[in-house]
């Protein structure tokens, strides 16, 4: 009776500590959204990085819980709604999240604008918390590029279109299926077209940055733009983004501008002015990312054609023609340099093969943030001390000029070696420097512009002194 | 990626050769074998920590006292000690830090948080529960050379200290906490205070023996005592009263503090708790139903888990992730598959001998895992359908999201307050303005759910978390 009773509590004992266990795991699964799927995601779980598909309330719910984290460098805000009305959610991670510090760079990573290519969603997230992470534990790395760049993180541009490719029953996904938006615009060809502008200018005269005028006016009136590209446009306007990079799906490549081809043709190398900085920023990527970078790697499909692969990196147009895509949207609209990166073969691989993914890209992420801090960097100020905004920054021998920020400070990015740069401004006097430039960081300049209302004033005293001077002399 | 892959989709199709794993839904089926791997995996852990307080209890059961009473007075005193050392530690912090004008609310609130913080790591499975209990002790369970301190210990403890501040203030302090905290009931705070006073007369009278100084003072104090004790006596509440008061703490745990009643002195449950154990009572028939003295070892465990269970489900409440309601009902629960488990049990023949008690879970771990398992299953099912009494689509799924978001919600918010205190120790800054960084969060969830980031229960639970530090 009584080893009865003792195998009765033991079994007891065992019962209710399980249920205690169960109801205590509070504290034991960070990150984790669903208590069904817990035991059998904490075998892939590292550190509160969960390697599964976020649906729309899990990429919600992952985002809050890295601002929950670190409160003092993050802030979560939505550029605007998806079709269907989802929040295109963006983090932010700076040492002073909400606000542009003068002279701090600002950096954007977009995902998933194609809804089935999934990775670069999921790497996103992974990457929000990631930072979170090594800032907390004193990653000198990571603390330093927080200090001194503001991140931007936007996991999905086209949250309806995910949510379309991964209700898909079954392992294998469709090509096609959840790629555009909920009206069925594939956000990567809704841009407006700026390259057939541009290549026009280079030929007959123009300008050479900028190209969309009157941009608010065209953008809110286009009936053609998706929600989503709107939404971006915006973003793109309000914030002086400085280096950016879109992520796909299909292929393992790190493109760069242009992206359509000059003549028209179906593929042709198409360099922009900054060929090679781009060229550089790509192989950023690409050289941390070993499968993208390795040579021997068979391409993706038996037929593929990857003869412009080079070290991991290609030229859009030479690996074929992309009109009204985002990348060269923004290089030709705005001060951003925008790279595509094809993150995987498959464009929605099994959910196990995520951490693997993670393992390949998160030194790439990393290092194409550092990119940022390359080049030229500074503030053009009147003499007075006063920023000038819309100041243009030229580089001799580099068709495309950048612009100064609210504060009148400006980034140019540039691969090491000598430079004269102009600084101008309408009814400034612009003035011109040489500059070396190493691999990194980015070096200093600063602009001092004197204005010609200045310049005349100071004429005419010049004048009046003289003036003074010889009708003293000659007895006037 | 366009047209160009029109053609050689299907090839993809091909040569997808790779195995697959579904999408994920909820409740996956695959996954049996790891379910089943987890729970056996994790059971030894919990197992060993029962069975480190199954090795304290055995190493200080003095054998020559009253052995039923003493007993429960361990059990009952060593979760006594744990908030006993923690408020030594909270006034030591108060005595030392006396200048700065926020110290007295930010001590509290440390105080507080770190007591909340040692429950969660204390039912951490993820830490190995023995190095925690052992390692994180700088003043409390043992004594210089490392043995575990007695019940007697205990009792001497407060004695000296009441002692040496002179101050009956101390023990006052001590018992309203813990009476607050519901760790102990009325009576049992009347028994600690003759206990204590005892000892202090003891140590009194041999004070006096050797240092004329002291006669007065003490006696003084010895005085007092009765008078006061009265006056401090939080006021016990119905269960029904406390529940349907709802959110305030205090009411919570007294409520709650009438369900530990039944871990408490045998002596005493016939007399004034009746009332307490009739939540409990296939838990309270199965204690009756073993050998006191030879199987006291499981008795004590036993308790002690169903302590521990009672201290999950406040915590909870505490935090809100359930309500009070919930957290009854599923106490409610837990005593009826308790009574199941126990009929079950008892109808199988058993073979094992009076070896060991608890012995390596090889041999019991199937079958115990088997039936952890429903048991484990019957629980989540049982919480999932009291939470989800209002929503009728996908009921077992939602209520589990809930759960584990708030969960990861409390782990994000619990590292950015560590985080925080380190940080601002290292940076030489005053210590971090708690208050500040609540209005701050309650401001900017705000913003968040006016924006559409976070949902309004989601910015509740945060502001609940936080306010609840």
């Amino acid at each position: 009776m009584a080893a009865q009773g003792g195998r009765a509590l033991l079994a007891l004992c065992g019962a209710l500590v399980a249920c205690g266990w169960l109801l205590g795991a509070g504290a034991q699964d960070p990150g984790a959204p669903a208590a069904g799927m817990r035991r059998r995601r904490r075998l892939q779980q590292e550190d509160g990085i969960s390697f599964e598909y976020h649906r729309y309330p899990e990429l919600r719910e992952a985002l809050v819980s890295v601002w929950l984290q670190c409160t003092a460098i993050s802030r979560i805000y939505t550029v605007g709604r998806s079709f269907e009305g989802r929040e295109l959610l963006v983090i932010e991670l700076s040492d002073n999240p909400g606000v542009h510090e003068p002279g701090e760079p600002e950096f954007k990573y977009i995902g998933n604008m194609h809804g089935n290519e999934a990775v670069g969603r999921e790497l996103l997230i992974f990457l929000a918390q990631y930072l979170c992470n090594e800032y907390q534990k004193g990653n000198e790395t990571i603390v330093k590029l927080i200090h001194s760049t503001r991140i931007h993180i936007m996991p999905s541009l086209n949250p309806d279109g995910f949510e379309k490719a991964a209700s898909q029953p079954g392992e294998l996904k469709d090509w096609f299926v959840g790629r555009s938006n909920a009206q069925g615009i594939d956000l990567n060809r809704n841009f407006p077209d700026l390259d057939r502008i541009v290549y026009v200018n280079e030929k007959e005269g123009g300008p050479n940055n900028h190209l969309l005028k009157n941009l608010k006016k065209i953008v809110d009136q286009n009936t053609k733009l998706a929600p989503e590209t709107k939404a971006v446009i915006h973003w793109i306007m309000d914030i002086p983004f400085v280096l950016s990079a879109n992520l796909h799906g299909g292929d393992l490549v790190a493109n760069y501008p242009y992206d359509e081809t000059r003549t028209g043709s179906a593929h042709e190398y198409s360099s922009c002015p900054d060929d090679a900085i781009f060229q550089s920023l790509a192989r950023a990527y690409s050289s941390f990312n070993p499968p993208m970078s390795d040579p021997n790697r068979p391409p993706c499909r038996k037929n593929d054609d990857d003869s412009s692969f080079i070290d991991g990196t290609t030229n859009g147009a030479a690996w074929y023609s992309v009109p009204g895509g985002m990348q060269d949207f923004n290089y030709l609209s705005s001060n951003c340099f925008e790279i595509t990166v094809e993150l995987s073969c498959e464009k929605f691989p099994p959910e196990d093969t995520l951490k693997s993914y993670w393992e390949d890209n998160k030194n790439s992420l990393v290092s194409y943030l550092e990119q940022i801090h390359r080049g030229v960097k500074g503030f053009v100020r009147d003499l007075q001390g006063n920023p000038i905004a819309n100041a243009t920054i030229s580089v001799e021998g580099i068709d495309h000029d950048v612009t100064s920020a609210k504060d009148g400070d400006y980034w140019r990015l540039l691969v090491p070696g000598n430079y004269k740069l102009t600084a101008s401004a309408p009814g400034y006097l612009a003035i011109t420097k040489k500059v070396a430039v190493p691999y990194s960081p980015a070096v200093g300049v600063d602009f001092e512009l004197e204005s010609f209302s200045q310049r005349k004033e100071e004429e005419k005293e010049e004048l009046m002194e003289w003036w003074k001077m010889m009708s003293e002399t000659l007895n006037f | 990626m366009g047209f160009l892959w029109t053609g050689t989709w299907i090839l993809v199709l091909v040569l997808q050769s790779s195995p697959i794993q579904a999408f994920p839904k909820p409740g996956g089926s695959q996954e049996k074998p790891l379910h089943n791997r987890e729970l056996s995996a994790e059971r030894p852990l919990n197992e060993q920590i029962a069975e480190a307080e199954a090795d304290k209890i055995k190493k200080t059961y003095p054998p020559e006292n009253k052995p039923g009473e003493s007993n429960y007075s361990f059990v009952d005193n060593l979760n006594l000690l744990k908030a006993i050392t923690e408020k030594e530690k909270t006034e030591k912090e108060r005595q030392s830090i006396r200048s700065s004008p926020y110290d007295n609310k930010l001590n509290e609130e440390d105080a507080d948080s770190t007591k909340n913080r040692r429950l969660i790591d204390d039912y951490d499975s993820t830490k190995s529960g023995l190095s925690h209990k052992f390692q994180d002790d700088p003043d409390g369970l043992h004594q210089l050379d490392g043995t575990p301190l007695t019940a007697e210990d205990i009792v001497q403890k407060i004695a000296i200290r009441i002692y040496e501040e002179n101050d009956r203030g101390v023990f006052d302090k001590i018992v309203s906490k813990l009476l607050n905290l519901g760790l102990i009931t009325e009576s049992q705070a009347h028994t600690l205070e003759d206990e204590v006073a005892e000892v202090l007369q003891k140590l009194i009278s041999k004070e006096a023996n050797t240092y004329e100084e002291e006669p007065n003072k003490p006696t003084s104090v010895t005085e007092s005592q009765a008078g006061k004790i009265p006056e401090k006596v939080t006021p016990m509440a119905t269960i029904q009263d406390g529940f349907t008061n709802g959110q305030n703490d205090e009411t919570v745990s007294n409520t709650l503090t009438l369900t530990n009643g039944l871990e408490r002195r045998t002596k005493i449950y016939n007399e004034d708790n009746f009332e307490e154990l009739q939540y409990f009572p296939n838990f309270y028939a199965l204690l009756k139903s073993i050998d006191s003295e030879k199987e006291a070892k499981e008795k004590e465990t036993l308790i002690t888990i169903m302590k521990t269970l009672i201290d999950f489900v406040k915590m909870m409440v505490k935090y809100g992730t359930i309500s009070p309601e919930e957290g009854v009902s599923y106490l409610e629960n837990l005593d009826e598959t308790i009574a199941l488990q126990t009929k079950n049990k008892l109808e199988k023949n058993v073979t094992d001998n009076k070896s060991k008690l608890f012995p390596a879970p090889s041999e019991k771990s199937h079958e115990e895992t088997d039936s952890t398992k429903e048991e484990a299953a019957k629980m989540e099912k049982e919480y999932g359908t009291l939470k989800d009494s209002t929503k009728d689509d996908n009921p077992r799924g939602k209520t589990e999201e809930p759960k584990g978001k708030t969960e990861a919600y409390l782990e994000a918010i619990r590292k950015n307050i560590e985080w925080l205190k380190k940080h601002n120790k290292k940076g030489n800054k005053e210590d971090y303005d708690l208050s500040k960084m609540r209005d701050f969060i309650n401001q900017q969830a705000d913003a968040y759910v006016e924006k559409g980031i976070l949902d309004e229960e989601e910015a509740d639970a945060i502001k609940r978390i936080y306010s609840s530090l």
